[in-house]
């Protein structure tokens, strides 16, 4: 924390509530353990969309994690194949906070193949797609000093580039 | 519940864009005081206290309960904090009233605060709020809860053919009903074309489809009847309050987790709903509840909303919020307060507003344009995030 000043009208009355102000800042710096989603950022670095598939009842997670979130046993890493489907999608005019994301950007809610679970992400483009069309994972390098979540993003399949987007301000049933 | 809460207090201080005047724990003692004044008794009567606040980032104060316990004038007595996203408030309510119908304390104060307001520059509030998102896998993404909201009406419109026009008269509406409204934050009188020619926050949400962020604080008093019998000195003097049922329930934290089908619906709330209508003996909540306060952090919420209380069919909150049905005047006004859209959102805070707006008006102390007249049943809803948790509770007024 630091002082950056401190403000108060000294003509006022004494003993009036008038508007003091006493304005300081704070930054924290945080080293954020990603713990057990190491391997997935790994993964995500080499290319792969990796989520953890449960050894005992064999249910695949996305987003992943240690144990299965059905019945706690402990999970194992799975590649997966990196395509879904838009659940919803729309323009967003403000930019993420951790940057790397200029706006306005398209984000979805993706489900994807092969996992329980699914991802809310940016899709390419400036446009956004339907409900229902085909999307895959493209990999990159985060820029500068973004997320490396941000190495992630989605585009629209190639086979399923047919048909106009919604309009993004009419109910288009 | 075994035992039976009633409300025999309740206080909030103004909701407004920046409260230069007075700190977090000035606002907290106001509407302390205010609760317990209107419940006719002091702090020293008062068992257990239930503080209500979101987010350390907006005022850095961490390990606020026992500050503003003291600020209260409860120094000493037991004290506990609460936090659930927007549910908050809501949360603290439901704690209080649940030690009192367990026979824990005999009287318990629900008390929130928070400074959403311009403590902290624009961005940053956004950023903070955002942090309630997940913060390893959404947040980085998110930027704002437009986004994730803006998602859910998407598909929302897409399935039953709901349009922005539809959600854009909740935000006409519930800013209209604040201007009635002393308390209120943002009473204003727009027209649906302002709302959509105002600024694109997300998708087809724009600025005036999203709630302001507000300073302020609310607080409630909860106790048995034989307490207030005996310390409320304004208990006979107008219809008592009773809490008659509550829910809490829990959605996948994360919007994409959640089935395809259940996408643009708050499952929490629906579970939440149920629980609380079966406590409270509601099998029609459309017919049997008299006036709600809906959470509405943004004009779409409130729509959807409708669907997953049952005060409308599944897919019908459109075309319910086109034509008026939950307007004031009508059979079941929602959001008479003006909402967070009107009235305004300081977190902790809200779900108690939203009890303070529920309670005046079963006790038939609103006067003018914002009166429900004769409403025997009210009922408050407020939820965390996109509704990864959200609580419902149910109050009657006595016969």
């Amino acid at each position: 924390m630091r002082v950056l000043s401190f403000t108060q009208d000294m003509n006022s009355p004494p003993g009036d509530r008038a508007p003091a102000f006493l304005e300081w800042e704070a930054s924290q710096r945080y080293r954020h353990a990603v713990g057990s989603n190491g391997p997935f950022f790994r993964g995500l670095a080499e290319g792969r969309l990796r989520a953890s598939r449960c050894a005992e009842c064999g249910t695949c997670w996305f987003p992943p994690s240690p144990f299965c979130r059905k019945d706690l046993r402990p999970s194992q890493w799975r590649d997966l194949p990196g395509t879904g489907r838009i659940i919803s999608a729309a323009v967003v005019h403000s930019p993420p906070p951790f940057g790397g994301i200029q706006a306005p950007y398209v984000l979805a809610a993706i489900r994807l193949d092969g996992a329980e679970g699914g991802i809310t992400h940016r899709v390419a483009g400036e446009e956004a797609p339907r409900h229902g069309t085909p999307v895959r994972a493209r990999f990159g390098a985060p820029e500068g000093e973004a997320h490396p979540l941000l190495g992630l993003f989605f585009e629209v399949a190639a086979e399923a580039a047919a048909g106009p987007p919604a309009p993004e301000g009419e109910g288009n049933k | 519940m075994s035992g039976e809460a009633l409300v025999v207090g309740v206080g909030m201080t103004p909701f407004r864009g920046f409260r230069e005047d007075a700190s977090l724990r000035d606002m907290a003692a106001e509407a302390a005081r205010a609760a317990l004044r209107d419940a006719g008794t002091g702090p020293e009567h008062i068992d257990l206290a239930v503080i209500a606040y979101e987010s350390d980032h907006f005022n850095r104060q961490v390990s606020l309960g026992q500050i503003l316990l003291e600020t209260a004038g409860m120094a000493g007595k037991p004290v506990l904090r609460v936090e659930g996203g927007g549910a908050t408030g809501a949360l603290a309510v439901q704690a209080a009233a649940g030690a009192v119908a367990a026979g824990r304390v005999r009287s318990a104060l629900a008390l929130g605060a928070e400074t959403n307001g311009r403590g902290v520059d624009r961005p940053t509030a956004v950023e903070i709020l955002a942090m309630s998102a997940d913060l390893e896998w959404e947040t980085p993404v998110f930027g704002t809860f437009a986004a994730p909201y803006a998602l859910m009406i998407k598909e929302h419109m897409r399935r039953y053919g709901t349009t922005p026009d539809q959600f854009a008269r909740i935000a006409v509406k519930n800013r209209r009903a604040a201007l009635h409204n002393p308390l209120a934050h943002k009473g204003m009188s727009l027209t649906v074309p302002e709302v959509r020619n105002s600024p694109p926050l997300a998708g087809p949400y724009r600025l005036y489809d999203a709630s302001p962020l507000s300073d302020g604080a609310a607080a409630a008093v909860l106790a048995c009847e034989e307490w207030a019998r005996s310390h409320s000195a304004t208990f006979d003097r107008r219809p008592p309050v009773a809490v008659r049922g509550m829910g809490c329930a829990s959605d996948h934290p994360r919007l994409a987790d959640r089935p395809t089908e259940m996408f643009p619906h708050f499952a929490a709330k629906r579970r939440a709903a149920r629980r609380a209508f079966r406590e409270a003996g509601i099998d029609d909540p459309a017919r049997q509840i008299d006036v709600a306060e809906v959470y509405d952090s943004f004009s779409g919420a409130e729509l959807q909303a409708y669907e997953d209380l049952g005060l409308c069919g599944e897919g019908e909150g459109g075309r319910a919020a086109g034509e008026g049905r939950f307007e004031l005047g009508g059979p079941l006004p929602v959001n008479p307060s003006g909402g967070l859209l009107g009235r305004g959102s300081a977190v902790g805070a809200t779900g108690i507003a939203q009890v303070v707006e529920v309670v005046s008006q079963l006790r038939g102390e609103v006067e003018g344009e914002r009166a429900v007249a004769g409403a025997r049943i009210g009922m408050t809803d407020a939820h965390a995030g996109v509704g990864s948790l959200c609580a419902v509770n149910v109050f009657g007024r006595a016969a």
